[in-house]
Formats: structure tokens, C-alpha cells, sequence
């Protein structure tokens, strides 16, 4: 019993520098909802059951716009691709787990988490990945109910960048990670394709991008060792 | 359109793309290469995320010095060269940034 208590406790405070990194980015899907029209209810009601800012963050404005059911849901598909990876990468340390477990952590599975888990250096622990992903998911809640509280207060909320919060973070966490030419050519090709397809507004650009990485850090890896 | 069929279908969407390849019943054996290309994944999702944000502004290229984007993010390479520390980084070049845009 005490040691899932720490487990879970050593979760959380490994994940305060991402919880501090979405609370902005919550508070701004929670104020875009709003200020859109899509009305408080419904927008809180997307984190709770989607629990994805990206995905959110662009249905929310598709919705304003007037886009049809089936271009919103292929859409989501192609953002959400990205998952899929992660789900891969932790295959072999989930698959074991009974249902219960594999569905709660399946549903937790975000970028941060999988980002969380992979520079983590201690063995896999279920209780460690609950506590993780649970105290990511409730203060992904709070800062969108946060965010539609204020953005009903305060106008042009969604205007002050608060998406810069995630750019702060993620730079912070993936510096650390550079450390060998491969993963340097990796992080390089993946920010070009990235820009490239936002540039060309092309929404697989995300899953598209990290594919790209991937495979330029492995033949990097390749090429090194033929030398 | 229903609003409480397109969330179901979203939250049906986004659950299965994270759940898929925990299923066990999938049949899929991954070998070393596959892991060690999968090793990549944490560095390429950071960088595919963050790229659009710094160098992009509605869509179009920006790569003006000026851009506060850009300027908060060399910052925080930085921050995070020298110092070490995430949490610290985030923080400080946040508030840089705010106080520069």
C-alpha cells in the first residue's frame, strides 16, 4: 500500500513541469470555447472526454465555422494519428496488464505522458504512470474551467499567447534529450517538416513530421555505425 | 449538427488511436530495429509541436529576429543549456516572453 501511494505521489511531482506547461494552454481551450459560442458546459465537457488540446482546440474552431460532422471527425483522426506511436513504444510494458489498467492508461496517453514515461529513468510502474497521467488529466480540467471562467471576464484572452507556455516547456524537456548527432538530426528534420506542412495548413503535418524525424535519427544512427 | 455525437465520435477517435497497439490480442512482435526507430519518437513529437508555434505566424513563415516567438525560444535553449533545470527554464522564459511580445 505505501509504496503505490509513493508511486503515485512520485507521478505527480514528475509531472509538475508539464502541468505547469498545459495550464495556459488549458485556459486558452477553455476561453476559445466561450468566446466562440460553443457555451461553458459543452466546452469543459470536450476536456473531460476528449482530453486533447490540439484536437479540441481545432474542433472548437471548425465548429464556429460551420464545418460538417464527418470533416471534423477526419480531422481528429489525422491529429490524433500521432498517438498511435506512443501506444507502440510502450507496448511491450502496457500489453502485459490486465483491461482495466491498459483502458485507464490508454486514455491517459498523452503527449506529456509518453514524453514523461520516456525520460524516466526508472523501470515502468503502473502506479507511477497513474499518478502521472491522472494529475495531468485533472489539471487539464481545472485550467479549462479555469479558462472559461476568465475568458467569459476577460475579452481577447485567447489573444495574450498563452500558447507559448508549451513552447517554454517542451524546449526545456527536449534539450536534455540531444545527445548524440542522431537525435540532433532527428529534432532538426522534424522541426523543418513541421513548419513545412503548417505552412501548407496540411493537418497530417504533426503525424507526418514525427515519422520524418524518427526515420532521419535512425539512418543517422545507421550511417554513424557503418562508418 | 448533434454536438454530443461528434464529441462521442471524438473521444472514440482519440481513445483508440492511444489504445490500439496496447491491445494485446494485436497480433505484432516489435524487433530491435523497430524499438530503436521508436527511441525517437519523444524528440520528434517535442519538435514536430513546438516548430509551427516558433516559426510560423497564421500559417505563414516567420523567421524575423524579431518574432517573440522565436526570440522566447533561443532563450530557452539557452536557459536550458546553462541552468538545467526545466522547471526554471519554462518560468523565467515565459515571463520574458510576456514581457516582450
Amino acid at each position: 500500500m505505501r509504496s503505490i501511494k509513493k508511486e503515485l505521489i512520485r507521478g505527480t511531482i514528475d509531472m509538475i513541469p508539464l502541468i505547469v506547461a498545459v495550464i495556459p494552454w488549458g485556459v486558452l481551450v477553455g476561453a476559445y470555447g466561450v468566446e466562440s459560442g460553443l457555451g461553458a458546459f459543452k466546452t469543459q465537457m470536450l476536456s473531460l472526454t476528449v482530453f486533447a488540446g490540439t484536437s479540441q482546440l481545432v474542433a472548437i474552431g471548425m465548429i464556429q465555422a460551420g464545418a460538417g460532422f464527418i470533416s471534423i471527425l477526419v480531422t481528429t483522426l489525422l491529429i490524433t494519428s500521432r498517438h498511435v506511436l506512443y501506444s507502440l513504444a510502450l507496448r511491450d510494458k502496457i500489453k502485459v496488464l490486465p483491461l482495466h489498467w491498459r483502458t485507464a492508461l490508454g486514455f491517459l496517453l498523452t503527449d506529456e505522458l509518453f514524453v514523461n514515461t520516456q525520460r524516466e529513468d526508472q523501470p515502468f510502474n503502473r502506479w507511477y504512470a497513474l499518478g502521472a497521467g491522472l494529475s495531468f488529466y485533472i489539471a487539464w480540467n481545472l485550467s479549462t474551467l479555469i479558462g472559461i471562467i476568465a475568458g467569459s471576464a476577460i475579452p481577447d484572452l485567447t489573444q495574450i499567447g498563452l500558447d507559448f507556455a508549451v513552447v517554454a516547456t517542451f524546449i526545456a524537456i527536449l534539450v536534455p534529450m540531444v545527445k548524440s548527432s542522431s537525435i540532433l538530426t532527428c529534432v532538426i528534420v522534424s522541426t523543418a517538416v513541421s513548419v513545412f506542412c503548417a505552412t501548407q495548413n496540411m493537418q497530417s503535418g504533426l503525424l507526418l513530421a514525427i515519422a520524418a524525424g524518427m526515420l532521419a535519427g535512425y539512418t543517422t544512427y545507421t550511417a554513424r555505425r557503418l562508418k | 449538427m448533434n454536438f454530443w455525437l461528434l464529441i462521442t465520435g471524438m473521444a472514440v477517435a482519440v481513445f483508440i488511436s492511444r489504445y490500439l497497439f496496447l491491445e494485446p490480442r494485436l497480433p505484432l512482435k516489435l524487433n530491435d530495429k523497430a524499438l530503436r526507430i521508436l527511441s525517437y519518437s519523444a524528440p520528434a513529437v517535442l519538435a514536430a509541436v513546438i516548430g509551427p508555434l516558433v516559426f510560423t505566424t497564421e500559417g505563414q513563415l516567420n523567421t524575423d529576429p524579431a518574432n517573440p516567438y522565436l526570440l522566447g525560444a533561443v532563450l530557452a535553449v539557452i536557459l536550458m543549456k546553462f541552468t538545467g533545470n526545466t522547471l526554471l527554464t519554462a518560468i523565467i522564459s515565459m515571463v520574458v516572453f510576456m514581457l516582450i511580445r
